[in-house]
């Protein structure tokens, strides 16, 4: 038996105020607003403008790079063809060695545009705990013919998470 | 171009949404009350929280999820509005007249009601404002609040008890 119906009856007497119309108004605006830009939960991650790219096109970018990196690579059997494989006791002059389709790795940057301390944790079976830091790069790799003078360079970002070995205080 | 489908299903969703919400929205900015001092404050976590809910789920079947994004976006904005907001809470946690649920139309008996409310403890009172204002059975209560449907029902049975106390007469 419910001992307590008759104040639950009155509890249920009481009526909540009804809420504004601004606040319909402001649900509706939202939830129209959302249905027109729905956006996939990939879209939702805010990203600085110039990577704002595709994966497709990244993936063609590194794809083509790396063919080119190969093919710059496989590159001493063509050299093979023309002349004896000397280069390691007297290195052929490098403009020599090289055809028009060559790229040769030309430099390397690496950009840190932001660092969080993400503060101390505890690494499961490490006696002391280590700061984790955490910074978002962008790393551009060039390539250069020698011969033709293009160039070819590939820029993405990376992202690095680094423990640091926290001394005592 | 969207098909009949398309069409039919966003008007099926726009009615929904509003049949839901016109009958949610009183009980919901009563809950969302008890963190915030103004219907202001009420009504923009309300709308925040039942446009993020409303955005995944599109029905309210799982009423104790609904009432746990009010209460997640209640203290997200305790969070970042740091000390002030903090300040106010604890002060509406701690002071038995800040916190005033805005019923419509109330007579002496009620106003006196209402007053009991207000002195509950603040565990009880967001527990028996989810269960008479907003009919969310034991276990919907516990989803929302993190507790089990036994804790909730025992802080329900202590509100109601505390009120009776409160409102016999000395």
């Amino acid at each position: 038996m419910n001992d307590f119906s008759d104040i639950e009856k009155e509890l249920r007497s009481l009526r909540p105020v009804r809420p504004s119309a601004w606040l319909f108004q402001g649900v509706a605006r939202q939830l129209e607003k959302s249905s027109a830009t729905a956006a996939p939960a990939e879209e939702k991650i805010i990203r600085p403008h110039w990577f704002r790219f595709g994966g497709l096109s990244l993936g063609s970018a590194l794809a083509a790079a790396a063919a080119i990196f190969i093919l710059a690579r496989l590159d001493p059997f063509t050299v093979e063809r023309h002349g004896p494989r000397t280069a390691k006791a007297t290195p052929v002059p490098a403009a020599a060695a090289v055809s028009s389709a060559q790229f040769i790795p030309d430099g390397a940057t690496r950009v840190v545009y932001h660092t969080q301390n993400e503060g101390l944790i505890f690494p499961q079976g490490a006696d002391e705990p280590v700061r984790r830091v955490r910074s978002r790069t962008k790393e551009t790799l060039q390539w250069r013919n020698p011969k033709t003078g293009a160039s070819l360079r590939v820029t993405y970002p990376s992202e690095e998470v680094r423990l640091i070995p926290v001394s005592g205080q | 171009m969207k098909d009949r489908e398309e069409v039919m299903e966003d008007v099926t969703d726009h009615q929904n949404w509003k049949t839901c919400f016109t009958q949610l929205a009183p009980g919901l900015v009563l809950f969302a009350r008890q963190w915030v001092r103004t219907s202001a404050d009420a009504e923009d976590i309300v709308q925040e929280a039942f446009v993020r809910f409303w955005r995944t789920k599109r029905d309210v079947a799982n009423k104790g999820l609904l009432y746990a994004t009010v209460r997640t976006v209640a203290l997200d904005l305790i969070r970042k509005d740091s000390r002030r907001a903090r300040r106010e809470v604890e002060a509406s946690w701690d002071t038995p007249q800040a916190f005033e649920p805005q019923f419509e139309g109330v007579d002496d008996s009620q106003l006196l009601l209402a007053g009991a409310i207000n002195r509950l403890p603040h565990e009880q009172r967001e527990v028996l404002v989810m269960k008479i204002w907003n009919d969310l059975t034991f276990a919907e209560i516990g989803e929302g609040l993190g507790i089990s449907q036994n804790t909730a029902a025992s802080r329900y049975r202590y509100a109601l008890a505390a009120l009776k106390k409160d409102l016999l007469p000395q």
